[in-house]
């Protein structure tokens, strides 16, 4: 029982970690822009499908192919950002909606590329098997979760110290406030969008080797992605990092006591608990200009 | 020369003039079920190739030559349905054969009554198809029921106990979990844990069924998720007896996973392409001749079904009476690739069930039945 519950703890952990990835780009999205973006579970998916195409066809060196593809979904992101959210700004919910159109147009546009099966995204040198105690663990898995922790650290360093942190921060606190003092809040809301696509490009391209490269990969950790930002706090970073462990965690943990079809509802009966305790969620703040 | 010249265009004239038959096929040629489509109509076309190769269908004294009229249900039953009928009304084929997905054959049987059209189905394995009176259907292929029953006698003669699940969340898995729960016995059942359509992540099944301390886990999925379930069961560690589907026993599968991790599996096949039998060799090196690669149960089934049909209607002497034909095709024997194949009450056919198992070195070996057990290499 000891050893599963440690593998489930392991497990849990890793797969929080990628709910984390996805969570943290859309926070620093909606903090900056009081956008949600639905569309970054395709993105996680365009991330798992270009990571395939780097490293199969061009590179065949795993660590460049996943920079290679954040860069290109921080184009991506950049782009989208400039072409359907800009000319929607001041309409929240149209944003929405393009948010949703999206959805339709970049999974369809994937599988008119790449076709409706599944993708192998084969990388010998993580498949190494890493023994703990009696348990084994593929390399990958250590990866996401180390990776990720080095990624949550340096963003906190980054929004924190940096003076292009301070100023998004600025942004999604007060956008006239940070106009007045001279931030360029419309490069913000590029830079955000940037940001934010490439975690989760990150996300895919670091659970592709694992599972395999499909269509739908980014839909549960987009949606579980989302329970992790309600559960931490609307607009939150720590709260985000907690949040999508804590689902992680948990539904992992979950499966040792109960049927593995309740998995999802476990994550989100938690998601509904904590809510119902603090509405805010755990590091949830009234945000200034907020009813 | 003017003579010779005259001659040839003649007989063009006469073999673009010769009669043909359209037969109904009704499959997968997009969508999800697209890859096992094309092992479908692999079989078609080497049946259609065949036959008019042979000079076609002899009835009344004429000729007729096989041509296939395809249409895409796409795994959605309302195409389904509506391709039957177009194919009962407008293209009036006397039968119809094919399909892959047990919904979308749900939903066109009625229609094959409607009409009087036999349905001939050479891929579906939903045990109910054959239980709703339904006359005018017929299946060449054994269905889930007798898969289980083969798999389950197989899996008592090797004291497989507890036996473990990890199945789909839907009909095909918890049917087939059911199925084989009832013949098993509650108390030789382990861990069962389902999964949705979609999901990647098994490490939760792993965990459990380790804790379980089961003797085998039966994998009731295709190819896509079962490659990754025994992934990561064999990287966990595991070192549990492995049961696998159909799917589960071809060389595209292989290509998945490694030999490694597969060694030692089983899974019911229906039918082993590398079986020494010899209409099974013989399709074999004809099927890889022709689309240069390992011949596979649906094309067979389908070679099969589409050369009952020309049989049928050969002895039916009628390429339009659908009514005639289902008599015909009742009380039809006929010795196909995947073994003897005669329809009971139901319009059932019994082929054998084959537990196969992967070798070491990437081959296959083949279990079960015991009369036809042969060495890796033979599955």
């Amino acid at each position: 029982m000891a050893a599963a519950l440690l593998e489930q703890v392991v497990n849990g952990v890793m797969t929080g970690s990628v709910y984390v990835l996805v969570a943290l780009g859309m926070v620093l999205i909606y903090g900056v822009m009081h956008v949600l973006n639905f569309a970054h579970g395709v993105l996680f998916m365009l991330g798992g499908y270009l990571c395939h195409f780097f490293f199969t066809r061009l590179t065949g060196n795993y660590a460049l192919a996943v920079l290679l593809t954040m860069a290109a979904l921080a184009l991506i992101g950049a782009a989208l950002e400039r072409g359907v959210f800009r000319p929607l700004q001041g309409n929240l919910r149209n944003q929405v909606i393009a948010s949703l159109g999206l959805i339709l147009a970049l999974e369809n546009l994937a599988i008119a590329f790449w076709g409706p099966n599944a993708l192998q995204l084969k990388v010998p040198a993580t498949e190494r098997l890493v023994a703990l105690g009696e348990l084994r663990f593929p390399l990958q898995h250590l990866l996401i979760i180390g990776v990720t922790a080095t990624v949550v650290a340096a963003m906190f360093a980054f929004l924190k110290w940096s003076k292009f942190g301070t100023a998004l921060r600025a942004t999604s606190q007060d956008r006239n406030a940070a106009r007045v003092v001279g931030i360029p809040v419309e490069r913000m809301d590029v830079a955000s969008f940037a940001l934010g696509t490439a975690l989760a490009a990150l996300g895919g391209a670091l659970v592709g080797p694992l599972f395999l490269v499909f269509p739908q990969m980014g839909d549960t950790p987009m949606v579980k992605g989302l329970a992790g930002i309600l559960l931490g706090g609307m607009g939150s970073v720590p709260g985000a990092v907690i949040g999508g462990l804590i689902i992680g965690v948990a539904e992992s943990v979950s499966t040792l006591f109960l049927p593995t079809d309740y998995r999802d509802s476990v994550a989100f009966a938690i998601m509904v608990l904590i809510l119902l305790a603090r509405p805010r969620g755990l590091f949830g703040v009234r945000a200034r200009g907020e009813e | 020369m003017r003579l010779v010249i005259l001659l040839a265009a003649f007989f063009a004239a006469a073999a673009a003039a010769q009669d043909k038959v359209a037969v109904g096929i009704v499959t997968s040629l997009t969508g999800p079920m697209a890859p096992p489509g094309k092992f479908q109509m692999n079989g078609f076309n080497l049946a259609a190739e065949e036959i008019n190769a042979a000079g076609g269908i002899a009835v009344g004294g004429r000729k007729y030559l096989v041509d296939l009229k395809v249409y895409d249900t796409r795994a959605n039953p309302a195409e389904g349905a509506s391709a039957m009928q177009r194919l009962a009304t407008v293209d009036k084929v006397p039968v119809v054969l094919g399909e892959l997905h047990s919904g979308v054959a749900g939903a066109e049987a009625p229609v094959a009554q409607d009409y009087s059209v036999p349905l001939i189905l050479t891929v579906p394995t939903g045990p109910n198809l054959t239980e709703q009176g339904n006359r005018f259907l017929f299946r060449v292929n054994a269905s889930n029921d007798q898969l289980n029953l083969a798999l389950v006698d197989f899996i008592q003669k090797q004291g497989w106990a507890p036996l473990s699940f990890i199945a789909w969340n839907n009909d095909a898995g918890r049917g087939g979990v059911n199925g084989m729960k009832k013949l098993l016995g509650e108390a030789k059942t382990g861990y069962v844990g389902y999964f949705n359509v979609g999901e990647v992540d098994f490490s939760s099944h792993v965990s459990n069924i380790r804790a379980a301390n089961a003797r085998a886990v039966m994998l009731f999925m295709d190819e896509e998720p079962g490659s990754l379930a025994i992934k990561q069961l064999r990287d966990a560690g595991l070192k549990t007896q492995l049961i696998g589907t159909l799917a589960m026993g071809s060389d595209r599968f292989l290509k998945r996973l490694d030999a490694d991790r597969l060694d030692g599996m089983v899974q019911y096949n229906a039918f082993p392409p590398n079986a020494s039998t010899p209409r099974i060799r013989s399709f074999s090196e004809r099927y890889k001749k022709k689309f240069g690669e390992e011949a596979h149960g649906f094309a067979a089934q389908s070679y099969d079904g589409l050369m009952m049909a020309a049989a049928a209607m050969q002895k039916a002497g009628t390429v339009s009476d659908g009514k005639k034909l289902r008599d015909v095709l009742a009380g039809l024997e006929h010795d196909g690739v995947i073994g003897r194949i005669r329809f009971d009450a139901k319009g059932q056919a019994n082929p054998p069930v084959y537990v196969t198992q992967w070798c070491a070195n990437g081959t296959r070996r083949i279990l079960y039945p015991e009369s036809l057990k042969a060495d890796c290499g033979a599955g």
